[in-house]
């Protein structure tokens, strides 16, 4: 009976027989009298009522060791007690040997905080990281945010195989709340079908509906959960109107806490007004398989697609919107990008966690040895072996517990690090600290424990302890031991190897990107991004215009600029260019830039040639000439022979184009672009004014750039009052960012290589301490015999180098192997640069021969009387 | 737990209950005697934890016996213990004096 067995467990063996038949009997006298079911009801009454007081019988016993005289012939308490017992025994005996005990838990939480903190960072990303339902049926379509509206609008009805395709695409707005000041919000712009596509209803109110997103449609809105609530989360919001970019539109929905698309950046979406015969590349499409279908049977549905794309476009052959159509998984997508740093960190969490039981793991093998004769002693008065492992697991267990307490500290600390450290762009608000990182902690702190005491109860099973009982007082070189240790440590140390060259790898990596000179001077430079809704052009220019007085008349202000694109941050615009006399085969378009008057000045980009905008430009609406200033890699390709200053040029703007100067090329798009010509317009003259905007200033103490930045903003708040503010920050931050995910990464692994290397010294010193102590005697009669004591040092150490060597071998062949999985992140070396490699372990030679200096000087000095007298 | 805890009032029933049933004293007889008496349903457990208890604080011994043909933890009340359940005694009947409940309980006395 399932009732009985339940007891059974909380009974000692002695008594179990008697009582469970003493039971059983009664339960069938009143089954008899009473029926079926008052004695089933009676019988669980018995086995409920009795367990507390059991579970505490056996907890006093556990901690009393009473047992019965009845017992004498059979006794011990149920397994329980024996648990009991065994922890009561490691905690005492943890509690002879502190330091021992107090390394053990210190390098065993170290492990466990940081792998519960990446746990903890990884699982909300990797393991479960889109709020739609059945997110394996969505899909992004390739080219994404390169599609027109005329082909989405084409292909709309050809969709066969998919529930629903939708097209989107950013679009940041304004929001204006009376009396608030104008927030800036970004968000997306989409045709109806997105939330269906997603599998996702807005929460209050409803979602688009067809016909939503055509031209003349009532504008709507749907907001998320955040942004309702920081606007008064008022549900009857809902069919109210509100200003977006100063357009009124209509809310209809509220979306539910924790959804986003495309990114937890976005807080609102537009149903967009699609132009049947839109040419700009801005949107990308997502689609969710129809049920039964799978993303990657696809293919049929999108080649008809192309061809029908081909069929009715003409594409130019770096845009053929044709070729390469394929499907990608929404997941994929999304979190494609931080997959290498997140994985790159598990990694290295992982290669601690494995060092940091090692450690522990030698650490007790070391323990078990010094033991060797009392665990024989016991052995000879009659505990088995198993009872002296499961001691050797209690022990451990104990331990793993205590570490995973301290661990959760750790991991608490790690979390926030990690989170901030890591490039996780907008999903940094995904991971959110709470008690699974707890409960991380704790099975990362077991499952450790229960390795570590793997390879001490491997060598006391194997081992034959009586033999050690008579050969214990023999010291010397009688047995072999350490075997285990040595390898444990060479393991190690091979385990801090790997880490130091990825941590080599990457800081390399990073040293090469930082070395790309960007053409601007970075420091002291203040970057804030501005939003200028509804104006018209020449309004625009003039806003813009006097901000830049506003803050270029700030102190401590050297010079401020208005640009529309800011280098290091995405292509910009591109325009027209004819040049009459530029070799053949030249692109016909460049880039071209929009900055007012200081920008160069603001951003520190060199005048080569020629003069920099001064003022001096016609700015009435009469003019017919602009003034450019070109970069150097303009001047060489279009005018490679002849001085370009003065030459007249066009194909942007429809209006002739004068050369007044050159400067040297900057980093367009990103930092390991080659130069790209560019052609510089003055916001001033500019017939074309974007609205988002970034102004630029230049301080004149380069420590000032981000103590500026208040005053910037009470200087365009009263410029002009319905400027958005998007982002402040540094040019030199910016110029981090274009860095990208290598540099945080690299400062992570520095940090857990800096640990790694820690825990190994702290393994190569336990070892050999130990080492030095179990030939104490031997060294001892060496010694008497006249054996200089620096030998002592130099055999102590060869024996520390040789293990350090072997693991560094075995440490640069996984390097090796592994680095390519690095190769996502790195820039300029390859995975087996020998640089990474030489250093990595030369760092660790260093440190493991320091390590074994210490017991090394101190075998070298015992005085062999001493150590004799004992034998 | 010292001899100088005074007893609590289950181990005084179940002590009770084992000199009542002296010489067959095992954990099931203790427990249905203390049932039939007192009418409330005890479980078997709590009765063997507490004979455990009063065990170690020596008031009762327990020794192998068969009944019936099998092997039983059978359980005497030591003079300990003995001693124990009159200073139990005692205490009552001291703070029972001079108490008189008939006021409070009325008419049904």
């Amino acid at each position: 009976m399932l009732s009985l067995r339940l007891l059974r467990v909380l009974l000692p063996p002695a008594e179990r027989d008697e009582i469970l038949a003493d039971l059983e009997s009664e339960y069938r006298e009143r089954r008899a009298r009473n029926g079926r079911l008052a004695s089933a009801r009676w019988l669980w009454l018995q086995i409920l009522g009795s367990g507390p007081a059991l579970v505490r019988r056996t907890w006093w016993r556990g901690n009393s060791g009473f047992d019965s005289s009845s017992n004498s012939m059979n006794p011990g308490g149920p397994q329980m007690e024996r648990w009991i017992v065994e922890a009561r025994f490691a905690l005492r005996r943890l509690r002879t040997r502190p330091t021992y005990t107090a390394l053990s838990v210190l390098t065993l939480a170290l492990g466990v905080g940081g792998m519960a903190a990446i746990a903890g960072i990884v699982r909300p990303l990797l393991v479960n990281p889109l709020p739609y339902p059945r997110d394996n049926q969505l899909a992004m379509f390739w080219a994404p945010g390169s599609w027109h509206s005329r082909e989405f609008i084409t292909l709309r009805p050809q969709w066969t195989g998919f529930a629903a395709v939708a097209a989107y695409r950013p679009e940041d707005v304004t929001v204006e709340v009376d009396g608030a000041p104008t927030k800036f919000v970004p968000g997306i712009a989409s045709s109806t079908e997105l939330f269906d596509v997603l599998g996702v209803q807005p929460r209050i109110g409803r979602g688009f509906q067809a016909g939503e997103d055509g031209q003349g449609a009532e504008r709507v809105v749907i907001l998320s959960d955040a942004l309702w609530r920081e606007m008064g989360a008022d549900p009857s919001i809902v069919g109210k109107p509100l200003r977006l970019d100063g357009i009124p539109r209509t809310v209809i929905g509220i979306m539910p806490r924790g959804f986003w698309f495309p990114d937890p950046a976005a807080r609102v979406w537009l149903a967009d007004n699609l132009n049947p015969t839109g040419r700009s590349g801005i949107y990308s499409l997502v689609g969710r398989v129809a049920p039964g279908q799978s993303v990657s049977n696809m293919q049929p549905v999108i080649d008809r697609a192309t061809q029908l794309l081909g069929s009715l476009y003409t594409y130019p052959p770096e845009w053929d919107r044709t070729k390469n159509a394929r499907l990608t998984p929404l997941r994929e997508h999304v979190m494609g990008g931080m997959r290498p740093a997140l994985f790159a960190t598990l990694a290295a969490m992982a290669v601690i966690m494995l060092i940091a039981c090692a450690n522990v793991a030698a650490l007790m093998l070391g323990q078990v040895e010094s033991r060797s004769s009392e665990l024989a002693l016991r052995s000879a008065l009659g505990a088995d072996r198993g009872r002296i492992v499961s001691q050797l697991v209690m022990e451990s267990l104990v331990l793993g517990l205590v570490a995973g307490l301290v661990g959760t500290l750790f991991a608490v600390a790690g979390f926030k690090v990690l989170r901030g450290a890591l490039p996780l762009g907008a999903w940094s608000v995904s991971p959110a600290l709470d008690w699974t990182l707890f409960a991380a902690a704790m099975i990362v702190a077991i499952i450790a424990s229960l390795a570590v005491a793997l390879l001490p109860a491997y060598s006391v099973w194997r081992s034959d302890l009586r033999a050690q009982l008579s050969g214990t007082r023999a010291g010397g070189k009688l047995q072999r031991r350490g075997g285990l240790q040595v390898f444990v440590v060479v393991g190690e140390v091979a385990a801090a190897v790997l880490l130091a060259c990825g941590a080599g790898l990457l800081m390399r990596s990073v040293t090469n990107l930082y070395s790309i000179k960007p053409g601007f001077d970075t420091h002291g430079v203040a970057v804030v991004d501005i939003a200028t809704p509804n104006m018209r052009r020449l309004a625009r220019r003039e806003v813009l215009l006097s901000i830049v007085r506003e803050i270029s008349s700030l102190p401590g202000v050297k010079a401020a600029a208005v640009a529309q694109k800011l280098p290091l941050r995405g292509n910009g615009n591109s325009g027209g260019i004819v040049v009459p006399s530029a070799p053949a085969g030249v692109p016909s378009t460049t880039f071209f830039r929009v900055g007012s008057k200081d920008y160069f000045k603001a951003l520190g980009i060199p005048l080569l040639s020629g003069r920099s905008f001064d003022g001096s430009e016609r700015t009435d609406t009469a003019n017919t000439e602009l003034a450019i200033v070109i970069n150097e890699a303009l001047a060489k390709t279009y005018y490679p022979n002849i001085n370009p200053i003065g030459q007249v040029t066009g194909g942007a703007f429809g209006m002739a184009e004068r050369i007044v100067g050159v400067v040297g090329n900057v980093a367009e798009a990103n930092l390991t672009d080659p130069s790209a010509p560019v052609r510089y317009y003055l916001t001033e003259q500019s017939p074309f004014a974007l609205e988002n905007q970034t102004l630029v200033i230049r301080t004149t103490r380069p420590q000032d750039a981000v103590s500026i930045i208040p005053s910037v903003r009470a200087a365009i708040a009263k410029a002009a009052p319905n400027v958005a503010i998007q982002e402040a920050t540094t040019m030199q931050h910016v110029f981090d960012r274009a860095v990208g995910p290598a540099r945080d990464v690299r400062t992570l692994l520095g940090m857990l290589t800096g640990l790694a290397l820690l825990l190994g010294a702290i393994g190569i010193y336990g070892v050999i301490a130990q080492f030095v102590a179990r030939r104490a005697v031997d060294w001892s009669i060496r010694v008497a015999l006249g054996l200089a004591p620096s030998r002592v040092v130099s055999l102590v150490v060869g024996h520390g180098v040789w293990m350090i060597v072997v693991g560094i071998a075995v440490g640069v062949g996984a390097a090796l192997t592994l680095g390519r999985f690095l190769s996502a992140l790195l820039y300029g070396v390859t995975a087996a640069d020998p640089i990474a490699i030489i250093g990595a372990s030369i760092a660790l030679l260093t440190i493991g021969i320091v390590a074994a200096l210490i017991p090394a000087i101190r075998a070298s000095r015992t005085d062999p009387a001493l150590v004799l007298r004992k034998l | 737990m010292n001899d100088e805890t005074p007893l609590g009032t289950f181990e005084e029933q179940v002590m009770l209950a084992v000199l009542r049933t002296a010489g067959d004293a095992y954990g099931m007889v203790i427990r249905r005697e203390i049932e039939e008496v007192t009418g409330r349903e005890i479980a078997v457990g709590a009765v063997y934890a507490t004979l455990d208890r009063l065990e170690a604080k020596k008031l009762v011994a327990s020794r192998r016996g068969d009944v019936d043909g099998m092997s039983r933890r059978l359980f005497a009340v030591l003079p300990a213990g003995a001693r124990a359940l009159a200073e139990s005694k005692a205490m009552r009947e001291r703070l029972w004096r001079g108490v008189d409940l008939r006021g409070l309980l009325g008419a049904t006395t």
